[in-house]
């Protein structure tokens, strides 16, 4: 936190050099879960799971920061790679094509799911991160 | 749905990532992420993933490098679920429901989102068919 904002150019860097690592992850992950999964929708909720409690981490630790001009840490670990880590985009079209396919409880279950499941894994996170100290 | 249309290769373990699939994916996670970043404004970053990735969900015959630049890469990166739960955990902290209630829309409208993108990619096939392979 004492770190100054740094300036755009730099900070675009870190952002990218978050984002391929996390976009990498979340590729390879999806790949992986989905076979062993009953349903192919599952793989992108835990990816986005693991974010968020990867988010709560980062709140517990103060690396949390928002804005253009947050400092490295934040950029690269929190906008870089937590939020290319998660995607909002692939759980839309899931839920898109699950009620396509008339499969309304699977989409109800899904947004309920990734909803709670999110919100149960920030706080996760947050509360190990502040246990752990 | 039959089972054909699920992904190929779901029986048993995923073949590693290659080389140019990993180099597509980072090709659209960086220009993803900082769009995002740029924006300051994830509802408007997740809405317009949502638009893309039913764009790209689309083109028959499937073309897996188009969905891995810009599905996977560019959209999974733009758009953010972390991002998205923690706005709402904020939200439900402040006991704002009108925040709730706007957050919960933004998942509407990402779903709304996909569909027109389909819808869009639907009609440009038609006006143009000869330039698919």
């Amino acid at each position: 936190m004492a770190l100054a904002p740094l300036p755009p150019p730099e900070a675009a860097l870190l952002v990218a050099l978050g984002a391929v690592p996390g976009a990498w992850l979340r590729f390879w992950l999806v790949n992986q879960l989905e076979p062993r999964l009953p349903r192919r929708h599952w793989g992108t909720f835990a990816v986005n799971l693991a974010a968020c409690f990867g988010l709560g981490l980062l709140i517990a630790a103060g690396h949390h920061e928002r804005g253009r001009a947050a400092s490295a840490l934040p950029l690269l670990l929190g906008t870089g790679f937590l939020g290319s880590l998660s995607t909002f985009s692939t759980l839309a079209a899931e839920l898109e094509a699950s009620l396509r396919q008339g499969e309304r409880r699977q989409a109800l279950g899904l947004a309920l799911g990734s909803l709670l499941g999110g919100l149960l894994a920030l706080l996760a996170g947050r509360g190990l991160g502040g246990w752990l100290g | 749905m039959t089972p054909s249309s699920r992904r190929e290769g779901s029986q048993g373990k995923s073949p590693p990532p290659r080389p140019e699939e990993l180099l597509l994916v980072a090709l659209g996670a960086v220009p993803g992420a900082l769009l995002r970043w740029l924006l300051q404004a994830d509802p408007l970053a997740n809405v317009l993933g949502c638009l893309v990735i039913g764009i790209v969900s689309v083109s028959k015959p499937a073309r897996p490098r188009a969905m891995l630049l810009v599905g996977i890469g560019f959209c999974g990166s733009l758009t953010t679920f972390s991002g998205w739960i923690l706005a709402l955990e904020s939200a439900l902290g402040r006991g704002s429901m009108s925040g709730v209630a706007l957050l919960l829309l933004e998942l509407v409208a990402g779903v709304l989102a996909v569909l027109t993108g389909r819808g869009l990619a639907g009609r440009l096939a038609r006006c143009r068919p000869r330039l698919r392979r």
